[in-house]
């Protein structure tokens, strides 16, 4: 290969990794330093080598914190539930109307966030019909709410964020060689046995995947907890936004995002060093860097 | 899902981990050479001379920043027969939520000395302090606005928070009070009401610090404007207690008028103006019987405001009885200007006698001025905990 | 007794599609609410089935009587387009790169692809402003821009990448061995062969940078997009145009997919498929325009 012909990924690549680095990496390290100082919006904020505004910034939120693994984690599981069905009914049963149940799956994103949220508090006000018949069924008390409760925000994480699990499942499933399904049944195993001892081994990339960019963002999510939830459902994005937008307090902000930062990224590469990073992009094999 | 690697294999793969180790190396290099150039200290006001709005020529453009619903829009609205009078042509924009969110937003610029490119904006008492003290505001010659400090109602003249009137001019004033929904709860007649078990869950309060506190202090019989630091704390303890056992459901900026309209709550912290953002025919504003909170919505200039001759044109014609009327009438919020209520009168109009729109003193006497605690950030600090759970 | 043993077969055999439509409808729920509140004179927050308060086509007639809301949504599609152009060409590229070609620190790579995939929205955001702020950068469409290119690429690279590895090769052989340059062959061969792909990450990246929210509230300085201004008012009360206006949004992405679709059937009819699998050239990742 020619000196010219080596250098052509590298040209391909560099605008891209050129963006990401300059525009995610290093504000990541300015975040880092802005978390190490101190002062306040009339005094500015001087580098001093704050330290001790990670244990800080963590010890006064735990409860948010815990409550966001709470939340974010209970999405992730419902959206689970819900979207593996849908994903391996459009990869294998959906036929013709594929590419509509797959427009259908993120249409919603062209609703805005924030609409759709709004119009899910519409949908679950104390008055509305739909909590009428929620009350008749028992499933929520007689002189019980759904709106300002964890229940709506969980409700509310899981619809935002199902997209972003469906998919990646769905890419994965897609893949899925069902022949191997059928040499299991040939096999005499039962649907279920070859569902558990098939299907889903081969797909727990996929599903990995699709509960990494679930969880993860929901984590950090705050419109939900914001619109949906009550003075007791405060997530840890809701305190982020509070002190960088209101109060001001841009170290504490910082050390707090930084933190979840860090978290993020050790769960990410254990997966990855698990997995390799080509299973991240739903593939089962191909890819191992 | 291992691969097994060869020798080749493992070699490529250090030699891989190395090129991973090298790019890691050099962008650590390149954000420490970035930063270098950077300052030690960012932010903290912008130090130097105040300057005075510069009179002038009243022409060109001007872009304003407003609260929502603070100006008829329409074609007959005051923003056109402003422009129609002066031949300025005006940008109106209504982004001012939320004090806080304002302030946050435009801090970076005001930081540099710019306004983003607005001349004017119309931020609450204490917001207007806590800009002029930052430096971010330019002063006022009360000589360059001869209609406005003409008309200007006396008792605006000189506020706590700028007894000069050296960089703000009101926009229009409210009280801060009780909204209640009067067939499901019509026995509420006191900020104590609302700490009451029977409405738990069903009642909301202001997120801002300066209008929910003070009208709890109030309720329990203290001043706000003499309060002491550890009033203002206890205030907040007994909201804390209410918030965390459910008796509070949300902290809310406006948006308490939805849940009201909605029927999410029976009884809310908010503002007298907002009738017509309350769709509910049952829910009325009502002075709670300690007193309300009364504030007041400030024009300030920016530093690096462009065209000040024609901002200081805007608020001075805005201060003639005939305009204000007009805004009055639209805004249903208490007018700054003289003269108004006589206007309405003539008119016709119910406003003039509403005690919402034109309070008389006995009806504001236990009213308190809007003003900070003695130590804002240990204050602030224990409310934004409450306020995010 | 036989007609619903048949039924349950029926039932049984279908569950799973069924199923699928339910969970679809539950997707479209908010939308439809949306847009039977764009005909309705209903006093904003109640939702009260059947437009009792009068149905009225007026929000739909006045969708741009208001000057900031149109401002508005003329900035966030203005600026989904240039993020939408920019990405998906960095992004295509990057992808062509990952899968034709070998090189060092692919690992890399692909980390610093996939890790802002999985980063909370609040964390890009604020670490993107904790920047601009230490440079005393004016935040606005610039920030935003830069902002919104940056989480699309990743998702464009996956998309296109997975659209790339479905790819037949033969096809490029065979028109080097009719003798084009490689210049030639890419540009007649791969390139019409891996649109699909390519408007599918296109249109992912419109979705994801119109609906932002989050990033764009932290770095926006004063500019006003349509998600932003929805947040503004929705303290005050929506305007109904702005249901009026959503929808609408929404008729137009979902016409235009499904003219991408329909197009795009149409092309792979008359193009070769790989012999070995069914008709099916490889799906993208979110495949919206994906094949049969």
């Amino acid at each position: 290969m020619s000196l010219r012909q080596r250098l052509v990924p590298y040209w391909l690549l560099g605008p891209g990794l050129l963006w990401l680095i300059v525009f995610f990496v290093v504000p990541m390290y300015f975040m880092g330093e802005l978390a190490l100082r101190s002062g306040t919006l009339t005094t500015g904020y001087t580098f001093s080598w704050e330290w001790a505004n990670f244990p800080d910034s963590l010890s006064g939120h735990t409860e948010q914190i815990v409550r966001s693994l709470f939340y974010a984690g209970t999405a992730t599981l419902l959206a689970l539930l819900i979207g593996y069905p849908l994903a391996y009914a459009i990869a294998f049963r959906a036929g013709r109307y594929r590419n509509l149940l797959l427009f259908a799956v993120i249409a919603p994103f062209f609703t805005t966030y924030l609409i759709r949220t709004i119009a899910w508090k519409t949908i679950l006000s104390d008055d509305s019909p739909v909590v009428g018949v929620l009350q008749t069924l028992a499933l929520v008390p007689q002189d019980g709410r759904v709106l300002a409760t964890s229940g709506a925000v969980i409700a509310g994480l899981t619809y935002n964020f199902l997209p972003f699990m469906i998919l990646p499942l769905y890419a994965n499933l897609e893949r899925l060689d069902l022949r191997l399904v059928e040499a299991a049944k040939d096999l005499y195993s039962s649907s279920r046995a070859a569902f558990v001892k098939v299907t889903l081994p081969l797909t727990m990339p996929g599903i990995v995947a699709g509960v990494l960019l679930t969880f993860i963002p929901a984590l950090g999510d705050y419109v939900n907890a914001q619109l949906l939830g009550g003075t007791q459902q405060s997530m840890v994005g809701n305190v982020i936004q509070s002190l960088y937008l209101t109060q001001r307090d841009y170290p504490e902000a910082a050390a707090l995002s930084f933190l979840m930062m860090a978290l993020i990224l050790i769960v990410v590469m254990a997966y990855i060093r698990f997995a390799g990073t080509g299973a991240f992009m739903g593939d089962a094999e191909d890819e191992k860097a | 899902m291992r691969s097994r690697k060869s020798t080749m294999g493992r070699v490529s793969d250090a030699m891989r981990h190395k090129g991973a180790l090298a790019l890691a190396i050099g962008v650590l290099a390149a954000a420490l050479g970035l930063a270098a150039c950077g300052d030690d200290t960012v932010g903290g006001g912008g130090g130097g001379e105040v300057s005075t709005a510069e009179a002038g020529n009243v022409k060109g453009k001007l872009t304003i920043s407003n609260w929502p619903g603070y100006i008829d829009p329409g074609k007959e609205g005051t923003v056109k027969e402003f422009e129609k009078d002066t031949g300025v042509s005006v940008d109106y924009i209504e982004d001012v939520n939320d004090n806080d969110g304002f302030f946050g937003k435009l801090q970076p610029q005001l930081e540099q000395g710019e306004s983003g490119g607005r001349s004017i904006f119309v931020v609450t008492d204490w917001m207007a302090k806590q800009m002029y003290d930052l430096g971010y505001l330019q002063e006022i010659n009360h000589d360059d606005l001869p209609t406005a400090f003409a008309n200007l109602l006396p008792s605006l003249e000189s506020p706590a928070f700028d007894p000069e009137r050296k960089f703000s001019l009101p926009w229009q004033s409210g009280m801060g009070g009780i909204w209640v929904d009067t067939a499901k709860a019509p026995g509420i007649k006191s900020v104590n009401d609302l700490f009451d078990p029977k409405y738990k869950g069903k009642v909301t309060m202001l997120s801002e610090l300066r209008e929910t506190v003070p009208l709890v202090m109030l309720a329990e019989g203290i001043d706000p404007v003499e309060a002491t630091n550890e009033d203002w704390l206890n205030a907040i303890d007994r909201i804390k207690s209410a918030s965390e056992s459910g008796q509070i459901r949300r902290f809310t900026g406006n948006d308490y008028t939805e849940d009201l309209t909605s029927g999410n709550i029976v009884a809310a912290i908010g503002w007298s103006g907002d009738a017509s953002l309350v769709e509910n025919d049952d829910a009325e504003w009502r002075m709670p019987a300690e007193g309300c909170s009364l504030w007041s919505d400030n024009m300030v200039i920016p530093v690096g405001a462009p065209n000040t001759a024609a901002a200081l044109g805007w608020m001075d014609y805005v201060y003639e009885p005939e305009v204000a009327v007009d805004i009055t009438e639209y805004v249903e919020y208490i007018s700054p200007v003289e003269g108004v209520k006589e206007l309405l009168e003539g008119r016709g109009s119910e406003l003039a006698e509403s005690q919402l729109t034109f309070p008389t003193e006995e009806f504001t006497a236990d009213c308190t001025d809007q003003d900070s605690p003695p130590e804002l950030e240990p204050v602030n600090e224990a409310w934004q905990e409450v306020i995010t759970g | 007794m036989r007609v619903l043993a048949r039924a349950w077969a029926w039932l049984k055999r279908n569950a799973l599609l069924i199923y699928a439509g339910l969970a679809v409808a539950y997707m479209l729920i908010p939308i439809v609410v949306i847009a039977v509140f764009s005909f309705g004179a209903t006093p904003k927050g109640k939702l009260t089935f059947g437009l009792n308060d009068g149905f009225t086509t007026e929000y739909w007639t006045s969708a741009f009587a208001l000057p900031e809301l149109n401002e508005a949504l003329m900035t966030s599609i203005r600026l989904a387009a240039f993020s939408t152009v920019i990405a998906t060409a960095i992004g295509t590229a990057m992808a062509i790169a990952l899968v034709r070609h070998t090189f060092h620190g692919r690992r890399v790579a692909n980390l610093l692809i996939v890790i802002p995939m999985a980063t909370p929205e609040v964390v890009i955001g604020a670490s993107l402003l904790s920047m601009f702020i230490y440079y005393s950068f004016a935040l606005g469409f610039t920030t935003l821009l830069i902002a919104h290119v940056m989480f699309s690429i990743s998702f464009v690279v996956v998309v296109v990448r997975s659209r790339l590895i479905g790819f037949d090769r033969n096809l490029e052989e065979a028109a080097a061995d009719l003798g084009a340059s490689p210049l030639t062959t890419f540009r007649t061969v791969t390139l019409p062969l891996l649109a699909p792909g390519i408007v599918a990450a296109a249109l992912l990246a419109f979705a994801l940078s119109i609906d932002d929210f989050v990033i764009s509230n932290f770095n926006s300085g004063t500019t006003v997009t349509f998600p932003l201004y929805v947040y503004g008012v929705s303290l005050r009360g929506i305007p109904v145009q702005v249901n009026a206006l959503a929808t609408m949004l929404f008729v137009v992405a979902a016409t235009a997919a499904a003219l991408v679709l329909w197009q795009q059937r149409r092309a792979e009819r008359m193009a070769a498929v790989r012999p070995e699998r069914e008709p099916d050239m490889g799906t993208p990742l979110p495949g919206t325009a994906a094949a049969q």
